[in-house]
């Protein structure tokens, strides 16, 4: 039985606008002839923004934009909804307009069901799956979080608008034709507030937001609408999103901290999936959840399915789940990449290096002529020292970023 | 020639305005409740700003008013406020609240 | 509609206007009255039923596409008996959509419909489907109740409040055949069980083949939006008094007159004081 508290699958969901559903290959052969996405992501952008500069690395492949195809925009309600279509022909019972309000447990304290808030609303189950979002109720009642993992300096929100705009502007403004998108995400332009923003094409509309650092964010003057119009109002961003109209406005949090807040993802009879599991991976050029939530979900179904056949339904006999995370990517990338998140809402990556870098490029650019070209090391060195940053601290944040990255 | 940079163009929305792009199907039932009188000694009011849905509102007599109907359920407010007691949240009734076509 | 009401087993017929305003079925439905209609039928029909072995039954009736038929579980679950959906487009003339429910109705007692529809029509289906059915009409209620009393027939005797002008208020007895249309605020539809939404789900719903296409002009739909009143600007010396002008407030504000006329007259007298009164073009 699949649980969901809005009136529809997907009519809660919100999210930058990116899919990745590669996983969906060995259940959905070819579902990208039926998928509902907007457009084919072909072209990706990485901004780097700062009060008055902007330097971009694009990049573009038309391989993207053809069967087996890599990322697509895709609206939530839309995807959301078709995937619960999937899981229904499959023969999952879905039950709507139904929020899950707390866990049943046996008279020996296991876990064996969730209550709900309909009338005669309990559900007993062997096993819970809790894959309810970031806020996940369920995972906290299960006590599964540990110290600290809950703090809101764990966390962003991200704001959006929808903005639509004639399709033959969009392609027009982003260079494109047809059902190819582009994604760009943004470091700095987010004010005083740590985060970073995002733009990207939909078929007739741009989706624009930011991601913003809590509890920063209650901290500083700047309200989240604010700061979107900041950025749309940046020299790089404007002539891309302007004469628009808003079409939808939206907020939802990120679980931003990656491996260092996932809870422990079993106990006896519930596992926990997605961002319940804060298995969204935020790490600076990468904004990735619904992948990871798609593909814990479909381990912990598969786990779940093998515990009830064994007749086990404990944590032991629900291990398979956590093997089967640990050998693909759901939890090898958050691995390899733990301490990225921290790097990349750092105030040096936020703020001084791209002070720097959109310096040092300036100056190499810049003709300075009767003055012949100053070499570039004295330029890096020059800015590195202008933009406040040691050179141990650059050392530091590179290793680090090796070791993240590379 | 000179080029003079020009603010865009954005047609004027007001708040009001912005999250009347919205859905919300709003229930009976307020699923937050923000105990004011917390909320009178707090100097610090995190929610006032941090809440994308701009839904507390100080008054005068330095206390909080509060509106649930246009909440996007996000969960920023009862994270950013420190005060124990002063946020209570809960989801709205199963098919209420916020519901999203486009994002 | 049957003429010989049997207080026995009873027939509650409801109607819902479902409604696609933004063209995306998902986010479609039916309107706070409509879903009132079917909460006012269930009180009804337990108090029919109290204190007896007969148990009435509440039939629902849409008219729709296939998309339709997820509000129609939505009642099912919630405890109606029947549901019905009339294969149709959702926006057809009112006295087309008023024949196709008679058609469906053709056998209850008391009809309950709500008083506005999600996308706001002009609330004229109830007197039309009364006209169809030759039933009794009570429209526009805010308060609806049966208290075992039954006329001479053994019908029972529906009492009702009607909302007037000025705050007044309307009581008004009604016996089946009838027709009754409710306010959203009489009653919020009760949340149905998970048992019963898990049973709604597999349930059947009776389609019965709606107008013929030809019959089937199609209205544009869209959102509700009061038609636009030129005000004069108001006249007084202090913003007080401006104010005053502008809501009338504390003003005895008449434009009431009774008169008594036969119907033609009476409708060319209503619409000449409505261009009067700045409500229609002159
Ligand atoms: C601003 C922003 C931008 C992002 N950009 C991207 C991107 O471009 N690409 C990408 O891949 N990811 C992106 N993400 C991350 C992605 O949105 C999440 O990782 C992903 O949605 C997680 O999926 P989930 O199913 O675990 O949780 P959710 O999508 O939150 O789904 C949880 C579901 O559970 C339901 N639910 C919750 N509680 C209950 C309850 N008590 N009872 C019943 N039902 C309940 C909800 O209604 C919802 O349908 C972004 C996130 C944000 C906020
Ligand atoms: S809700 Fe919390 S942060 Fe906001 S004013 Fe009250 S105590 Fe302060
Ligand atoms: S949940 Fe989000 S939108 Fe709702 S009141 Fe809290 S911060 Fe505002």
């Amino acid at each position: 039985m699949l649980l969901e508290r809005g009136p529809f699958a997907g009519s809660k969901n919100m999210y930058g606008g990116v899919v990745y559903p590669r996983i969906l290959d060995q259940f959905h052969p070819n579902w990208w002839e039926e998928v509902p996405i907007q457009r084919w992501i072909t072209r990706r952008s990485t901004m780097v923004l700062t009060a008055t500069q902007a330097m971009t690395v694009d990049f573009r492949t038309q391989a993207w934009g053809e069967p087996p195809y890599n990322g697509a925009t895709a609206y939530r309600p839309d995807f959301d909804h078709w995937l619960a279509g999937k899981a229904e022909a499959d023969g999952a019972v879905l039950v709507t307009s139904t929020t899950a309000l707390g866990l049943l447990r046996d008279e020996a304290g296991r876990i064996a069901g969730v209550r709900t808030d309909r009338p005669d609303g309990d559900i007993h189950a062997d096993v819970v799956i809790a894959c309810d979002g970031v806020n996940s109720f369920l995972a906290k009642e299960a006590d599964l979080f540990g110290p600290g993992q809950t703090e809101a300096g764990n966390y962003t929100v991200g704001v959006k608008e929808t903005i639509a705009l004639p399709k033959d502007v969009i392609d027009e403004r982003f260079g494109v034709r047809d059902r190819e998108g582009v994604d760009i995400e943004i470091l700095g332009g987010t004010g005083g507030v740590n985060g970073g923003g995002f733009l990207y094409t939909n078929l007739d509309t741009l989706a624009v937001g930011v991601v913003l650092k809590l509890p920063a964010l209650g901290a500083q003057p700047r309200r989240p609408e604010e700061i979107i119009a900041d950025l749309k109002a940046h020299a790089a961003i404007a002539p891309l999103v302007e004469g628009g109209t808003i079409v939808e406005y939206s907020a939802h949090l990120i679980p931003e901290a990656g491996r260092s807040m996932m809870p422990r993802l079993t106990t006896d009879g519930m596992l926990v999936a997605g961002d319940a599991a804060a298995m969204c991976l935020a790490a600076g050029i990468w904004l990735e959840g619904v992948n990871f939530a798609m593909a814990s979900g479909i381990y912990a179904g598969e786990a779940a399915a093998d515990a009830l056949r064994a007749g086990d339904t404990s944590a032991a006999g629900l291990a398979g789940y956590e093997r089967r995370l640990g050998d693909t990517f759901v939890l090898r990338d958050h691995e390899k990449l733990r301490r990225a998140p921290g790097l990349v809402l750092s105030d040096r990556v936020q703020h001084h290096y791209p002070q720097m870098i959109a310096n040092v490029v300036e100056r190499v650019f810049r003709v300075e002529n009767p003055r012949p070209k100053p070499g570039f090391r004295r330029i890096v060195r020059e800015e590195r020292k202008r933009a406040g940053i040691g050179l141990r601290d650059l050392a530091r944040d590179a290793w680090a970023g090796i070791r993240s990255f590379g | 020639m000179v080029l003079v940079s020009r603010r865009p163009e954005w047609p004027e929305i007001s708040f009001e305005e912005r999250i009347g792009t919205t859905r919300f199907d709003v229930h009976e039932r307020a699923h937050i409740v923000v105990d004011g009188s917390v909320c009178t000694d707090c100097s610090t009011r995190e929610c006032i700003v941090a809440c994308p849905a701009n839904l507390f509102v100080p008054t005068a007599d330095g206390g909080i008013v509060f509106n649930y109907e246009q909440c996007f359920e996000c969960g920023t407010c009862y994270l950013v406020c420190n005060r124990e007691g002063a946020i209570t949240w809960t989801y709205p009734e199963g098919g209420h609240g916020v519901v999203f076509a486009r994002t | 509609m049957s003429t010989d009401v049997r207080a026995a087993t009873s027939t509650i017929g409801v109607c819902w206007k479902w409604v696609d305003v933004e063209g995306d079925p998902r986010r479609a439905g039916v309107s706070a009255a409509d879903q009132a209609a079917l909460e006012t039928a269930f009180s009804i029909a337990a108090s029919l039923d109290a204190g007896t072995d007969s148990s009435t039954e509440i039939t629902v009736v849409a008219l729709g596409p296939v998309a339709a038929e997820q509000a129609l579980r939505g009642a099912l679950a919630a405890g109606a008996h029947r549901a019905i959906r009339i294969d149709a487009s959702a926006h057809l003339p009112s006295d087309r959509v008023a024949a196709a429910l008679a058609d469906a109705l053709d056998r209850v007692d008391l009809v309950v419909c709500g008083d506005y529809s999600a996308d706001r029509g002009s609330g004229s289906v109830p007197a039309f489907l009364a006209a169809e059915l030759d039933a009794a009409q009570a429209l526009g209620l805010i308060q609806i109740s049966v208290d075992g009393r039954v006329t001479a027939e053994g019908a029972p005797v529906v009492r009702a409040l009607r909302r007037l002008d000025g705050g007044r208020r309307e009581q008004l007895t009604v016996t089946p055949p009838a027709v009754l249309s409710v306010e959203g605020s009489v009653a919020t539809l009760r949340r149905a069980s998970l048992p019963a939404e898990l049973l709604a789900k597999q349930a059947a719903i009776a389609v019965l083949p709606g107008p013929s296409a030809a019959e089937q002009h199609a209205d544009t739909i869209r959102p509700f939006r009061p038609r636009p009143r030129v005000v004069p600007a108001p006249v007084g010396a202090g913003a007080l008094d401006r104010i005053r002008a502008l809501t009338e407030a504390g003003a005895t504000v008449s434009h009431g007159e009774t008169v008594t006329l036969d119907p033609p007259e009476a409708a060319a007298r209503i619409l000449a004081a409505l261009r009067e009164w700045g409500y229609l073009e002159p």
